[in-house]
């Protein structure tokens, strides 16, 4: 089950990452600093505005990019160094859903399962297991184009899910969603995350959202430093519309910043 | 895209897509104009320049369907070839850019080449008159395939790679699980054109030293200036273009059925 094998510590240790434009090649930083760790089984969400380097520190946990400068360790490997170590280790939610649009429902959610060569029955098995338990279990035969945004977001939430991975990482997976299914979602992530014991990361540019979450919040600012390192589990209930007011400054703050181009928001 | 009137504020390709199997009025209708025209015409002309309906039918009960089956055949055999030949090509390319980087501008060049040198080349270096015509075929379908599928490999979304490769494929599970069926809709739009394209060249193959098939008869019709004939193996040439069509849409709409 889920969580038995357990990823490890997440270990963020002097992180830089620097991108070179295309054609100009002029070096531009998404990362400049980063530091801090995350126990397995905790709930962190990573909230900040638009290219703060939150996306490419989730592409460097995942192990799709490298740093440029400094480690990124969980339980002691390199996601990108030891990408083949974390094969139904870890599993991600994007902002889209990511489907394969000739699979239906159903096959979506094996796919991971088919890649770690489990047998075919227990691939489908527990493949409609999850969907039933997303509510999904009458739209296991469709194809994604027949599905509405939030119904795509929850087999890939099952589909994640299904691998039952250590480490579950979500990328502003909820954000184009409508909120009153968004809500529901993150409700169910967090459910389920918390259920399964796995270390979860749930990456946000919504205040509101990370707050929602409960866990462990980690404010990022431009360019990809950690302006604040929040436990909601020690914050004193009373004084959670002030953080919210305090992280909202914090941001506005930073963003004022004169430092920090447009070119190098975008390119973050 | 404009709208039909006839078809109730609907596009064409609309109700197609709704309704794939319905009877294609308006392509019946359209051809039957033609075909009506091309018989006034035909009355106004001499039968040597433009023969009437009856002639060509006339022509057309006296050919040898044989030679049919032996064009279609060869197209067949040439074109499963070519695709074998370009999907092999384009995989070593998409796996290695060097090899695209040396590969491409060969491609390229034998793309230039046209239909006709290619059919002197073959004759030039080849005595087999079946070795011929499949080389000029394959010569001018394959490199079509290589290019269509290798730049489909190419443009598979980032976003679908990146969730993948997240999942740890190996490299054969991330080639068969994305890259081939994301590219399998070029394919099918590939083998389309390549159709087309192969009907049109085996013809003209076949005018040059073959003794069997469709080029052959329209060699031996223009021969005995028999224009009705002309006609009549134009007409097989264009209803098997059609037909083939018809079974790879088809088959098109059973592979492809996920699409909106």
């Amino acid at each position: 089950m889920a969580g038995v094998r357990g990823a490890g510590p997440i270990e963020v240790t002097g992180l830089r990452k620097v991108f070179h434009q295309t054609g100009t090649g002029e070096a531009v930083v998404a990362i400049e600093r980063l530091d801090f760790v995350i126990q397995q089984g905790e709930m962190v969400a990573i909230v900040g505005q638009t290219g703060c380097g939150k996306s490419t520190f989730l592409n460097i946990l995942i192990g799709l990019d490298r740093p440029t400068d400094g480690r990124v360790a969980v339980g002691g490997r390199a996601p990108y160094d030891d990408f083949d170590h974390f094969r139904g280790v870890l599993a991600a939610v994007f902002q889209q859903d990511r489907l394969l649009p000739w699979r239906t429902a159903v096959d979506n959610v094996r796919l991971p399962l088919e890649l770690l060569g489990r047998d075919p029955g227990e691939q489908l098995a527990r493949a409609r297991a999850w969907l039933d338990r997303l509510g999904l279990g009458r739209f296991e035969r469709a194809y994604p184009h027949e599905l509405s945004g939030g119904m795509r977001q929850r087999v890939a939430l099952a589909r994640a899910f299904a691998v039952e991975p250590a480490l579950l990482l979500a990328d502003e997976a909820f954000g184009h969603l409508d909120e009153v299914t968004a809500a529901a979602l993150r409700q169910t992530f967090v459910e389920l995350a918390r259920t399964e014991g796995n270390t979860a990361i749930l990456v946000t540019h919504q205040l509101e959202e990370a707050i929602d979450m409960g866990g462990r919040i980690l404010v990022f600012g431009r360019p990809g430093r950690l302006l604040a390192d929040i436990n909601l589990r020690t914050w004193p209930a009373a004084s959670v519309a002030s953080l919210r007011a305090d992280i909202q400054r914090m941001l506005q703050d930073n963003a004022a910043d004169p430092r920090f181009s447009p070119a190098a928001e975008e390119q973050a | 895209m404009k709208r039909d009137p006839t078809l109730g504020g609907e596009t064409v390709e609309a109700l197609e897509a709704r309704s794939p199997f319905r009877f294609p009025r308006e392509m019946v209708i359209g051809l039957l104009v033609l075909a009506v025209a091309w018989q006034i015409l035909s009355l106004f002309v001499p039968p040597f320049i433009v023969p009437g309906w009856e002639r060509i039918f006339g022509s057309l009960v006296t050919l040898r369907m044989d030679f049919v089956l032996i064009t279609l055949a060869r197209v067949v055999v040439a074109l499963v070839v070519s695709f074998v030949l370009g999907l092999g090509f384009a995989v070593l390319m998409y796996g290695s850019t060097r090899i695209e980087r040396y590969g491409r501008p060969i491609v390229r060049l034998l793309m230039a080449v046209p239909v006709v040198c290619w059919i002197l080349f073959a004759v030039l270096w080849f005595r087999w008159v079946e070795f011929r015509i499949a080389f000029v075929l394959v010569v001018v379908c394959a490199p079509v395939f290589l290019v269509d599928i290798l730049d489909a490999m190419r443009g598979v979304s980032k976003d679908l790679r990146d969730m993948l490769r997240s999942f740890r494929p190996t490299h054969a599970q991330l080639f068969t699980k994305l890259v081939l069926p994301a590219t399998l809709p070029v394919m099918l739009t590939s083998w389309k054109i390549n159709l087309s394209l192969a009907i049109r060249v085996v013809t003209i193959a076949e005018l040059v030293g073959a003794v069997t098939g469709i080029g052959y008869g329209l060699v031996v019709a223009q021969e005995l200036f028999s224009v009705s004939e002309v006609f009549a193996w134009t007409l097989i040439l264009v209803a098997l273009l059609f037909a083939a069509e018809a079974v790879l849409t088809h088959v098109e709409e059973r592979l492809l059925r996920w699409r909106v």
